[in-house]
Order: C-alpha cells, then structure tokens, then sequence
C-alpha cells in the first residue's frame, strides 16, 4: 500500500514537473532555431536535429535601423515601472493598512472593513472599465504616453493588492505587540517601524511578489496608455508577431521577461526556506 | 517607585451609548510605594481593563491616576514609566534574546554599560544567560514568557511593574521559583508589583494584599487571611478557597443567632438590627469539624461522600437539602452514616444581601 502510494506520488510529480518545465525547454530550444529548423520539420535537439544560432536573440539587441527589435529599452522602462509602483504602492499601502488594522474610523455609515472593500474594489471592475477614465486622466494632466503616467496608473492598480495582504496580515500580529513596544518606551511611529514592521517582512515579501507580478505582466494599461514615445516589454513582444512570426526571436524575449519573475520567485523560496519568515508570529 | 492613586476611576468601551455598560465601576484606590498586588476575579471581570487604565493603553471614561501624585491621567503609555508583562508571551521576533531585554532601556537611551548590566543580572534570575546571543523567535513557549518578563523587570526605575496572569503558559515547577524571585526582585528594589491572576493560590502566595473583583466590581481589598476568614461578600466566600465557602440560607433567631431549617447557630455577630430578609450563613470547610463535646452549634447531618486527599479528608455531607462540605484531619476514622458537625461561633460569617455583617 504504501509502496502504491509512494509510486503514485513520484508518478504525480514527474508529471507535473514535465508539465511545468517543457514549455520552457521548448521555448530555449526554439530561441536557437532559425527559419527553417522551425518550419521545415519537427526538430528537437540542437547539433544533432538542427544547427543552433543566435540569431532569434541578436535580433532583439539590434536597433531597428538594422533590422533588429530592440527590447532593451522596452525592458528598462518595464523595470522602472514596475519596481517604482510596486515600491511606493507598497509603502503607502502598509501604511494604510496599519491604521485600517489599529485603528477605528467611522464616517457615517463607512467602518474600516468598507474602507479596505473600497481598495479592493477598484480591482473588481473590468480594466476595460478603467481604461476611459485613465486615458481622459492622464492626458488632461499631459503625462499619456510617460513612464510617470504608467506609474500613477499601475500604483492605482496595485495599491489595492498590497492593503488587502497586509491588513490581513497586521490583523494576524497581536495588538499586545505594538502596546509592548509602547510600553517599552517607543512612540507609536517607532513601535511600527521598529518592531512591527520587521515582524511583518513575511507578508511584505508576498505583497511585494505579487506587486511586481502583476505590474511586470500587464500588457493592458501598457497598450492603451503609450504610443511611441514609451513602450513596456509586454507590449513590444506581442509587437515582434508580424506577417511571418519570428518563433525564435518570439521565445528568446519569452524567456528573458519571465526572467526577472523567476529571479524573485527563487529568492523568496530561498529566504523562505531558512525558516526567518515562517513561523515568525506565533 | 511610585505610589499610585486611582480616583475615581471607571471605564465603559461603549460611552455613547444610551445605557453604556461598565466594565469598570466607579472606584478609588492606592497602590503603596514597594508592594506586592494581587487583583483576583473571573475572567471578564474588568482586571485587564484596570491595569490597561494605569498603563495608558486605555484612556479611563472618567477619573484621575496619580503617579506621586502627579496626574498622568493623559499622559501616553511611553512617557508613564510603566512595565507590563501579557498573559501570553509576546517577544520581538526578530531580534536576539539579548535584544529583547535591552529593548525597553535602549528605547530610553540608557547607557551602553547600564544596559549590559541590567541584562545580565535580569538574564540570571531568569535563567535565560545561555540563550542570550540566540534569537528569540527559537525559544519554547515559556522561554518566551520568560523574556517578556525580563522586558518587564529589567528597568529599575518603573512606577510599577503590571503582570497580567503572566505565567499561564509556565510549568508549574518554574511557576513556583518564579513567584519566589518576583518576591525578591520586589523586596530588593521595592518595584511595585501588580499581579492580575484568576488563581486563587497564586495571589493567595504571592501578594501583600489582593484585590478580589468581580463584574467590574472591586469587591474586597485586603490581606489574604481577612479574605479567607472574614470575605466581604458571598462571592468572595464563594471565589477564595477550595472548596468554596459553605452558604446557608437562613433565618433569624436572636441577636446573635440564626436558624438554618431547625437547627439554631449561634455567631459572634450582633444581628439586633437587621431585618429578616435573605440572611446568609457561611463558614468555610476548614472550620466545620466533627463535634466532639461541643454542646452548642451542632448540626447533625448525612455523610455522602468521604475523599482522601492526603493531607486532608473532605468530607460531603447532607443536612435535609443542603450541602455541607467540612476538611478534616485525616486521620480521623468515622465510622458511621450520620455524624454531628460543630461550627464554631466565632467562625460563622453572616451575609445580608450577600453582604457580610
């Protein structure tokens, strides 16, 4: 029985890991390609099946005047986006959440669970929805087609995520936490920087995972929100499709955008796994 | 090292109510410089509320707290020079054992050498010297209680160190050298000590004098043998002692006794002036014996069950309706089903309105 289960088991994860991981190989092997390892038969394995070139990559460091893509500044300004909004949606949405999760507001008939409803509305409505009032916003103030402007609009889009995970997260550290610290002396801005703030890294390492991977990966706002002036990854990749799809070149920015989200994911799991994270609160 | 006054304090969590209920009724009271409290009472009883009040964290609905007689009614929690200890361990988890302790003076700017010192010498009255480089979040549940007290302590100078129930979560072994060193720690130092517990023992041990609450009630104030022998009120003959004070309905008699179904007890207490209407006798167990040549104050009675708990007997017994529980030596042998119990006068406590006379 046990042996059934144990086979099962390993059967289960083989199958998944294959599922997870083969899309990936395939998209490696691919970016290697060229035109005709790609069209003319089903090839596998590099040397072998096909000859391996760089070509799919080279294309996306060339400047457009030499027929290349050019995905490099795409990529900074994606970068810069996505780590200024998750940074600043991040630091003003603790805050928020901290006085939501320690203190009691009242204005009519609105108490702090409709106040953090509110936030987390804003991600309820369609982004089609969203798309109007943004564009008639942002060009009133003159930022469409800015990095700026991408950034208001994705810390609008984030800021929510950020206070729904750590007002539930502050409402899981004990009151008693912050009135130690008081009584041990701190103001209450000291008692929240000093001493719940480091017991809160665990869910400020999630809320910030998941800031940057929604910021990273919209291709939305990216689109109705830019022109010519400024253009973010995602929208320069679905750019490179033309009459003849580039598979190769297609793969290789495939894989450099999901790069950086692995980098994240593979850092937490490390800082996760050393046990400083779990298990801090109880 | 302060002397605390509370006048007139009392607190409701909902003032804006049309009939806002108390936690804590309207009282005064004064916490002497270098003793030890005990507050006593059920849980939901208002203890926590009290000692939230002195700290600051709760800002009372109504009334003055003096600290050597100077108002700190509106002064913030981290300007009081108050410690207070939580019935369940809260550490700061990511900093060392060590850290933890030097918390509350490196927030007050203490110096480097006080800080060490002061460390150390809270560090090894708690044992915790040898986890002192470790970091805190390692530490066993009652590791961790222990460097909330540390935290608590580890400032001499405090108005008064509040602990609430603080060593719940401690082995009873620990428990008891624990108590024994606050005991020290206060007589060294003279630290106010406040001790909120709903175990009885523990205040009975631990306290010069024990505040015994209940309902946001303080009930009785005084030293654990007035509490034992002469409780203020049927809850407090009901709350201290196990088992509970013996109750009694009764009548009145004479001027000094009074009837429980037929059979007269006569008491030390002048009853010439009450009326009579819902009189109470108690006497605790320990003072009920069996009669030897008593001719007075006898009540004969059924015996239900005898227990041994080694260093006594309780025995269970039946008078009609009533139960009545006495602890005796245990080497006294009954032999049979009926026994007669003397109580003795001087020992017999009336309640009118459950209220001792």
């Amino acid at each position: 029985m046990e042996k059934l289960y144990k086979f099962l088991k390993y059967t289960f994860i083989i199958l998944w890991t294959v599922f997870i991981v083969a899309p990936f190989l395939w998209a490696i092997s691919t970016s290697f390609k060229d035109f005709q390892s790609v069209n003319s038969k089903v090839t596998y394995i590099p040397w072998l099946d096909f000859e391996p070139t760089l070509e799919g990559w080279r294309v996306l460091i060339k400047s457009p005047a030499r027929g290349g893509v050019d995905i490099v500044e795409p990529y900074f300004n994606s970068l810069f986006v996505t780590c200024t909004a998750s940074l600043i949606s991040i630091v003003l949405g603790t805050l928020a959440a901290y006085a939501l999760s320690r203190f009691t507001f009242k204005a009519g008939f609105v108490r702090n669970n409709d106040i953090t409803f509110f936030f987390i509305s804003q991600r309820i409505m369609p982004p089609i929805v969203l798309s109007i009032p943004f564009f008639i916003f942002l060009s009133t103030i003159g930022l469409l087609d800015s990095l700026i402007g991408l950034v208001v609009v994705y810390i609008v889009l984030l800021m929510p995520i950020a206070v729904w995970i750590m007002v539930d997260f502050f409402n899981r550290v004990p009151k008693e936490l912050d009135e130690t610290a008081l009584i041990d002396g701190c103001n209450p801005y000291q008692a929240f920087y000093k001493v719940v703030l480091p017991n809160s890294i665990p869910g400020l390492i999630v809320a910030g995972m998941f800031c940057i991977i929604f910021g990273w990966i919209d291709f939305f706002f990216a689109f109705i929100l830019t022109f010519t002036e400024v253009q973010l990854l995602p929208v320069k990749v679905v750019a490179l499709n033309s009459s003849i799809t580039p598979w190769w070149s297609l793969s290789a920015s495939a894989l450099i955008s999901v790069a950086p989200l692995i980098i994240v994911a593979f850092v937490v799991e490390r800082y996760l796994s050393k046990g400083n994270l779990s298990g801090a609160l109880k | 090292m302060a002397k605390i006054d509370l006048s007139n304090i009392s607190h409701t969590y909902n003032p804006k109510d049309l009939e806002p209920t108390y936690a804590l009724n309207p009282f005064s009271m004064t916490w002497e410089n270098g003793k030890r409290y005990a507050i006593l009472g059920p849980s939901g009883c208002g203890k926590t509320t009290m000692l939230n009040i002195v700290s600051g964290l709760i800002k009372p609905t109504q009334g003055r707290i003096l600290f050597d007689n100077d108002d700190v009614t509106s002064q913030k929690t981290e300007t009081r020079n108050i410690s207070q200890v939580f019935q369940f361990p809260v550490i700061y988890n990511t900093m060392s054992v060590y850290d933890n302790l030097a918390f509350p003076l490196k927030c007050r700017d203490f110096e480097k050498n006080k800080i060490e010192e002061r460390v150390q010498s809270v560090s090894e009255t708690l044992n915790l010297s040898s986890f002192l480089n470790m970091p805190a979040r390692k530490l066993t549940a009652d590791q961790k209680q222990l460097i909330s007290l540390g935290r608590g302590l580890v400032r001499e100078d405090v108005a008064a160190v509040l602990m609430d129930e603080p060593l719940t979560v401690i082995d009873p072994d620990l428990k008891f050298r624990l108590r024994r060193n606050l005991k020290e720690i206060n007589e060294e130092y003279k630290t106010t000590l406040v001790y909120v517990t709903h175990d009885q023992n523990e205040a009975m041990t631990f306290a010069d004098n024990i505040i015994v609450m209940d309902q946001g009630e303080i009930v009785q104030v005084g030293l654990p043998k007035d509490l034992f022998e002469r409780p203020k009120t049927t809850f407090v003959g009901y709350f201290i002692g196990s088992p509970a004070m013996n109750l009694f309905e009764s009548q009145l008699h004479t001027d000094n006794s009074v009837k429980i179904n037929d059979t007269t007890i006569k008491t030390n207490t002048n009853l010439s002036k009450l009326k009579n209407d819902n009189i109470k006798l108690g006497i605790r167990s320990e003072f009920v014996k069996v009669a030897k040549d008593e001719s007075e104050n006898l009540v004969e009675v059924n015996i239900q069950k005898i227990e041994d708990f080694g260093n006594f007997k309780l025995l269970t017994t039946k008078m009609g309706q009533l139960t009545i529980k006495s602890k005796i030596n245990r080497e006294i042998e009954i032999a049979n089903d009926k026994v007669k119990l003397h109580f003795p006068p001087e020992k017999c406590c009336v309640y009118q309105n459950n209220k001792l006379i």
